[in-house]
């Protein structure tokens, strides 16, 4: 099977160290005061820069097949667009839910 | 090699491609339930930040990194079959499998701790430490979501134990290793879900 990347230990080990500090990174961050909304809007993003290298390096995206990331990527698409008209319903109703 | 493809190459990305569609719809399966998660957390915030302490972010921090490590050695698996290295990958996909099963056990620790609590979902739900008459709407999501996850990884594990049985019978080689590539797909689709989990369920302010 030739044409195909092999990744190397130096790339692997540089990308399970990124993830490693990350982590720490995350968990450290929720121990510092950051006003709302920016407090989730930091934590999803550190966890999105941690998603992008498990699906650049460690799932080969960034070697591979374009095709391959466009699925990814409309994937994350049609799921925006699922939590937003969802978000256009529940965020304006007058009462949540009735019975609940 | 199966005759409908013109040669391995294309088999081996025809096999990769098809992965990925399943992950796509992997991604929206989980995405309803985030969806519901967003909903939720929207209408009731205070109720999440009560009930998030209820969690050991200890252990969840431990989790992220025992699946974030067996990610790193279902790599190195591929790549030790890449390479020919016909022992490393059976040790790659070994220590692959033990990380897989400490999550479970503690996710077993984590759950049991729970219900010793009270904590169950839903109707069930008993536990009076939460001032928030809808407490249980976020043990609700919490087990389904990590419930959900969990039976991810248990599915993983038999995949990977699989391979491992496969690898040491010498089926994989530098030629032919496509079993493990998207066995390995799959497992890190796992780690990622548990990437957003561990910081939505277990660091909430």
């Amino acid at each position: 099977m030739s044409g195909h990347h092999i990744s190397t230990d130096r790339t692997l080990l540089g990308v399970a160290g990124g993830l490693l500090i990350l982590t720490i990174l995350t968990v450290a961050v929720h121990y510092v005061y950051i006003p709302e909304p920016w407090s989730i809007m930091v934590a999803m993003g550190i966890a999105i820069f941690k998603a992008t290298l498990v699906a650049a390096f460690f799932m080969n995206l960034y070697w591979d097949d374009q095709f391959n990331t466009l699925l990814f990527i409309a994937s994350l698409a049609f799921f925006a667009l699922l939590v937003g008209f969802t978000l256009l319903d529940t965020l304006f109703r007058p009462e949540i839910m009735p019975a609940f | 090699m199966q005759h409908h493809f013109v040669d391995a190459e294309q088999q081996f990305d025809a096999a990769k491609m098809g992965m990925w569609i399943f992950l796509v719809t992997e991604i929206l399966f989980f995405g309803g339930l985030f969806a519901a998660y967003i909903v939720y957390r929207l209408w009731h915030p205070e109720l999440f930040t009560m009930a998030s302490e209820q969690l050991d972010t200890l252990w969840g921090g431990v989790n992220t990194l025992v699946l974030i490590g067996s990610s790193l050695t279902v790599a190195m698996a591929i790549k030790s079959a890449q390479l020919n290295q016909k022992k490393n990958i059976a040790i790659n996909l070994g220590i692959t499998l033990a990380l897989a099963a400490v999550f479970m056990v503690i996710k077993y620790f984590e759950w049991t701790h729970k219900f010793h609590l009270g904590i169950f979902p839903g109707e069930f739900y008993t536990f009076g430490g939460i001032d928030h008459p809808q407490a249980n709407i976020f043990f609700s999501l919490y087990y389904l979501m990590t419930g959900l996850h969990g039976i991810h990884v248990i599915i993983g594990i038999g995949l990977i134990a699989w391979l491992l049985w496969r690898s040491t019978k010498g089926h994989f080689n530098s030629e032919y290793y496509t079993p493990i590539e998207i066995t390995g797909l799959y497992w890190h689709l796992v780690d990622i879900i548990w990437i957003f989990l561990f910081p939505l369920f277990y660091l909430i302010d």
